[in-house]
Parts: C-alpha cells; structure tokens; sequence
C-alpha cells in the first residue's frame, strides 16, 4: 500500500467529449505542498474534479490515503467519503448559511458530535481571525474575509489532503499577500497534503515543495522549485520561469 | 437646447410615466370605480337595505373562510409536492426527467375545471376507472382540493425547477465534497429555491382563490361562485355582488402585503435562463426516485388522455357549437399578450435595472394579479359599463382589459428575471455612445432580451386562453372565449359535445405551446 495522501496513475479523463487529461500520473505525500501550474486549459481543472470524485477518469486510477478511490471509469470512494478539502476557485460559499453555517456543513454531515464540531469551528475561526464574524452571511462579507471563511470551511474538516483551485485569483494585490502568508502558515501547522493550482507560479514561491507543470492535459515537468527553474523542459516551462 | 433634446434626454421618464398611466388606467382606476360606486351606494342605502347586506355579508363569511381555507390547502400541498419535484426535475439525474417536465407543467396550460373534466372521465360513475367512492370522492372538497393540486402543482415544479437551474454548480459540487445527496438536497438546494417556492405559492394561492370552474364543477361551494350567480341568471342582484366583492379587496391587499415583505426579505428569485447540465447523481436511489416521479407525472397527465380519449371522436360534430369562440379566444389573448409584452419591455427593465418609481410599477401590476378574478370583474364592470364607454365593454376590449389586468405581472416578473441577470454594460456603452432611451430599447434591450419578451408574450397567451374566471363576468355578446362557450355549455350541451369542445382548447394550447417552444429554442441558437 503507497503512503501517498494522493497517487494519480496514467489518468485519462475528458470533459463535454474533450480529452483534457492525457496520461497524468502524480503523487502528494502527507505534509507536501505540491504546486500545478499551467496555462488555461490545461486540465488543472479537470485534474481536481478527478481527485474530487467528481469526475470519473476514463482510464487509469486515483489513490486517496492508500485507498483506490476510482479506477477505470469507476468510482469506488464517493466524493463525500475521500476526506478532502478544497478552496474554490469562486469560493462556492453556500450564500443562506452564516459563516459558522458553512463550516459545520460538512461536519454535521461527516457525524462529528456537537461538542467536537463547536471546538473545530472555534480553533479554525480564531486561527483566521474571524471569530467575530461567525454570524454573517458571505454576502456581508469583504473580499479578503470570504478567502478566509473557504479556507477555514476546508481545514476545519481536518482532511488528509487540501485541494486549492486559484485562490488567489481574485483577490488585489495587498489582500494576495497576506492570504498567501496565511496559507504558509496553515500549511506548516496542519501538516496535511496540500495540491495548489494556479496559472502563475509565482503564487507557489515559498509555499511548494514541488511543482508540476501541467500543458494539453499532460504532465510537462515535475520537481523541485529550483529544478524547474535551472533546467526548464520544454518552451512552455521556459516562459513560465522566465515570469516567475 | 432644442426641444427635440430636451425631449431626447427625459425619453426614459417620458415612457415610464406612460407605461404608469397605462397600468393605473387598466389595473387601478376600476378598483377605485368600485370603490367611488360602492362609497355613495353604502351611505345612500337606507336602513332596512344596510341590514341586508349586513346579514348577506355574514351568511358570506362562512363560504369566504371556506374558499380561503380550500386555497391555502391547494397553495400547501402545491407547494409540498412541487418543491422535492422541481428539484429532482431540474438538479438530479432522474431518468427522463425533461421529458417527465413537460409532461407534468401541461395541466398548468388547461383552464382547471377542462382537467376537472378530464378525472370526472376518468374517476365519474361511468368513468375509465369509475367507481361509486372515486366519484363521491371527487364531488367533494377533498376533490376540489386534489384536482386543484394536480393543476397548480407545476406553477410550483416549474418555478422551482427554473431557480434550481440557476444555482452555481459548484454550490454543489462545495457540498458533495462532504455530503451525500439527501444532505444536499434538503439543507443546500431546497433553502435556495426557497424565494422561488414562496412565490409560487403565493400565485398558487391567488390562482386556487379565484377559481371558479373546478367548484362549480365538482359543486363544491366557493365565494366566486356566489358572486358571478348575482352577475346573472335568476339570482341578478348587483349590488349584492358589489357588496360581497368588497371583502375580497382585504385579500388582495394582504396578497400583495406577503409579496412586498417577501420582494424586501429575498430579493427576486433568480430563475435561470437555461437548464444546467449538470444533475447530481442519486446512485442506488436514481430508480426509486425516477419510479416516483414517473408516477406522479403520469397521474397529472392521465386526464388530460381521458379528455382526449373522450374528445377526439366527438371533433367533427363540435364545428357548430364552437361559433366565434375560437376566433375570440385568440384575439383577445394574442392583443392581451402583445399589451402584456409592451409593458414587459419597459417596466419589466426598469423593475430588473432598479429604476426610479419602478416598484410603483411592480406593486401596481402585482395587485392586478393579486386582486380575485371576481372582484376585478365587478371592478372592470363598475368602471366599463356606462354608455360613453359601451365601445369597450361591449367589444373584446374589455376582454382584453381584463387579461392585461391579471397577467402583466406574469409577463413584467419574466423580462425582470431575466435583466437581472444580463450585464448593464451594453446598454451603458450605448448610453454612453449618446444613444436615448427609446433607441437603447430598440437596438440593444429588446434584442438582447429577445427570448425573455417571446417567453413573456407566450406565457400571458396561454394563461389568457385558459382563463375562464375573468371574461366570464363580463364578456360582451358574441364574444364569449372558448373558455366560457365550455363552461356555459357544460350543463346543457351532449357530453361528447363537451369533451369535443374541452379537446379543441387543448389541441389549441398545445399547438401555441409547441410553437412558441420551437420559437423560445430557435432565439436561444440564433
């Protein structure tokens, strides 16, 4: 049995009858920041959707904590049974609960009794300073305050792997910042599997440990920060280095 | 500045004053012609006559709590069984559900007491499934209440169903990260159709209020029918039927009081313009769901089959009994339904774009919805029927007047829906570019809302030609709708006649629906 949090073996997948992943194979360890960096189109989407379970891979299998989650067209672990979190790219705040709503969504639905369920949402809401904004709708909510609800409805599930499609895309360039200093943090006291998906690599400085470049649904190049930047493979990679 | 700018720059107050005028004319001027006649008829009245309408009013008051309490049995049962199916119809994958959709919304196209008939074939004595229970079972309350039901249910699915299409697919996909569908279904998807379910339920209401050919029917006694019985008849009694329409005038006010606090807690439900793809998936419970709903679907669609087994044999002998009730029928909904499209591009945009004095729009067109068919009857009567103006109310004018009356909301919340959710950018550019309001109407609103102002138009015909409540208080000679040549004949004329007749208006809904559907998708692709 793998000790990866996430193992991709030779995925296929496609969306609206379009190949969008070809071939991706990929492992997130427990406690690793794995960046995937691509231009649109590319299949980053797709490739969440897939771990996600919300979208069978055509061939090949998808591993979630050593379990073969789905195989072959098959899903076998239900998305609600894979244990993952994830950021939105548009945050997918569900607009008629309260803040506090939003993270117990998920924990009422995964049993966890009320006492358990009341310390995690206390923890994760003082941990990103919203413990007075518990009672708010998403609506009333700043720009910089909604990241940090989705990023807290995530942990508070305390999954073995985090999934981040773009979070940082919408935000101003301040709000980047501080977002992405809070996220480092996260990810160094939680200690969990973490998949970041961006276009702009420069997103990943200081947060990945390894990067995966991602082209027509196929994997370009994984490494190590440094590696990808000393030796760029291919022209796409080369461009992206050159922007970082 | 020349005239022509100044005119050019107050175009848009300019069209919306006439657009209030318009709707004050039609909808709030014969409230208050019922209220100036009923004011001086009550003060004049003398003592003996006061007393009478006390105690007619009293003896009334039974048969409107009754009507009120059969309405809101409809409007909770509507709303109970519409809601779980809009959903499955619109967000899971049950089998066949845009088929099951159509099929289960076409009852709501029929004028109710036509779907009355169609159980009284199924369920009557001699019906297909006919029994000595079915049939007392159906000429009572708890009939009244089913086929009402049966009839109103889809104004709910298809509400619900629209909002359920507009929810952001990855609201749900957020949720099926941690949840299963159950979960979803109850604590994600049904609190955001929730606007949606409550308006519905408030037109279920004042559709099942007003309904006046499904109690009739089923003799069931209701509050309209006691007033459209003084209208005509050997029981004409006029003022009678002033006075006990006036209580209805508290209804409609509470009506359009729900409706203002609802508007001011949700905001206009946002209905989507096209059905989302994505259905979430029900695994191991997608065939008992599918099996529910093909029931249920098909239990509002056999009497229609009925009506049509009993119909279609009888349609060469109808051609004499139909006389210009066809002919009526479609002018009077066709000019209704353009009226009704008029004021869906003007107020029904300037409702959606917040507007100035665009709520005094909404709120006028509302109380005409709101307002019982009954009371707006006697109202159109009150206003119409004096010698300078027999032109109208002895033309289908007056039709006409009736059906904007009741379904310019219908039409003006369709076009709402709609630019609420279209950017404003284009029409900014436009502006920007110096263009007037009355050019940004014609060149980038109506075409960008093209599909909205057909589906407005569709919508106001086809509920014009069911209506049977509104013309049959005071359609002019030789100008009775098809509804009302059915209902007026449905006591005296050869059953087979009847259901010949009942098979016309059906087929006649069906082919408007059709092709204003190849329309509505065709605008979609162009």
């Amino acid at each position: 049995m793998s000790d990866a949090a996430i193992e991709l073996r030779d995925v296929w997948a496609s969306r609206d009858r379009r190949t969008a992943l070809c071939g991706v194979s990929l492992v997130v360890r427990p406690g690793e920041v794995v960046g995937v960096v691509g231009p649109s189109g590319a299949g980053k989407s797709t490739l969440l959707r897939v771990i996600l379970g919300l979208l069978a891979p055509d061939r090949g299998t998808v591993s979630i904590d050593g379990s073969v989650a789905s195989t072959e067209a098959r899903t076998l672990i239900a998305p609600e049974d894979r244990k993952l979190g994830m950021v939105f790219q548009d945050l997918a705040l569900w607009p008629h609960l309260t803040v506090e709503g939003n993270l117990a969504f998920g924990l009422e639905a995964r049993g966890v009794a009320r006492a358990e369920r009341t310390r995690r949402i206390d923890d994760v809401l003082a941990r990103v300073s919203l413990d007075d904004e518990r009672d708010r709708r998403p609506d009333t909510l700043s720009g910089g305050e909604r990241q940090r609800v989705a990023i807290a409805r995530a942990l508070v599930l305390e999954p073995a792997a985090v999934l981040l499609d773009e979070p940082l895309a919408s935000l101003d360039v301040l709000l980047k910042r501080q977002i992405r200093e809070l996220l480092r943090e996260l990810f160094a006291e939680r200690r969990c599997a973490v998949l970041y998906v961006t276009h702009d690599p420069r997103e990943l400085s200081e947060l990945a440990h390894r990067i995966v470049i991602l082209d027509e649904g196929a994997v370009v190049q994984d490494g190590t920060p440094e590696e990808i930047r000393s030796q760029p493979r291919g022209e796409l990679v080369r461009r992206l280095v050159a922007a970082w | 500045m020349g005239a022509g700018a100044v005119v050019r720059r107050r175009e848009e107050a300019l069209v919306m004053v006439a657009v209030g005028v318009l709707l004050a004319g039609v909808i709030a001027l014969p409230l208050l012609a019922l209220l100036a006649g009923a004011v001086p008829f009550l003060l004049d009245a003398t003592a003996v006559e006061r007393g009478a309408l006390l105690a007619l009013l009293a003896s009334a008051s039974g048969l409107l709590l009754t009507s009120a309490g059969l309405a809101m049995a409809v409007t909770l049962t509507s709303v109970a069984l519409g809601v779980p199916l809009g959903i499955a119809l619109a967000r899971l994958d049950v089998p066949g559900a845009r088929a099951a959709l159509l099929l289960h919304v076409a009852p709501m196209f029929l004028p109710p007491f036509l779907v009355a008939l169609g159980w009284f074939h199924l369920l009557g004595r001699d019906g297909l499934l006919g029994s000595e229970s079915g049939s007392r079972l159906l000429f009572s309350r708890a009939g009244h209440v089913l086929v009402l039901t049966l009839c109103l249910t889809p104004v709910v699915t298809s509400l619900v169903a629209l909002a359920a299409s507009g929810i952001a697919p990855v609201l749900e996909d957020a949720a099926r990260i941690v949840a299963g569908a159950r979960r979803i279904v109850l604590r994600i998807l049904v609190p955001l159709t929730l606007p949606a379910a409550t308006l519905a339920g408030l037109i279920v209401f004042t559709l099942a209020f007003s309904e006046l050919g499904v109690p009739m029917f089923l003799r069931v006694p209701a509050y309209p029918a006691a007033i459209l019985a003084r209208l005509g008849g050997i029981d004409f009694a006029p003022n009678e039927a002033l006075a006990l329409s006036l209580p209805l005038l508290a209804f409609a006010l509470l009506l359009f009081g729900v409706e203002w606090s609802l508007a001011r807690r949700f905001g206009a439900p946002a209905l989507a313009l096209a059905s989302s793809r994505r259905r979430l998936p029900l695994g191991r419970w997608r065939v008992f769901v599918g099996m529910v709903v093909w029931v249920y679907v098909i239990c509002t669609f056999l009497p229609i089959v009925a009506l049509l087994l009993h119909g279609l044999p009888a349609l060469p002998e109808v051609t004499g009994w139909l006389g210009t009730s066809v002919r009526n029928s479609i002018l009077a909904a066709g000019s209704a339904a353009t009226l009704v499209t008029v004021l869906a591009a003007t107020a029904g945009w300037a409702i959606g774009r917040r507007r100035p004095g665009s709520r005094v729009l909404d709120a006028l067109a509302f109380v005409g919805f709101a307002t019982p068919s009954a009371l707006l009857g006697v109202a159109l009567i009150a206003l119409w029927n004096r010698p300078a103006t027999s032109a109208v109310y002895g033309s289908l004018t007056i039709v006409v007047l009736g059906y904007v009356c009741r379904y310019a909301a219908i039409g003006m919340r369709t076009v709402t829906a709609s630019v609420l959710q279209t950017p404003a950018s284009t029409e900014d550019a436009a502006a920007t570019a110096g263009a007037g309001f009355v050019r940004r109407l014609r060149g980038i609103i109506v075409p960008e809302q093209r599909r909205a102002l057909l589906g407005a138009w569709l919508l106001a015909f086809v509920f014009s030609l069911r209506d049977l409540e509104t013309p049959v208080l005071f359609y002019p000679p030789g100008g009775e709708p098809l509804t009302v040549r059915i209902f007026t004949l449905e006591a005296n004329a050869p059953g087979a006649v009847v259901a010949g007749l009942a098979t016309v208006q059906v087929v006649l809904t069906a082919l408007v629906v059709v092709a204003g559907g190849a329309l509505l998708r065709r605008s979609a692709l162009a």
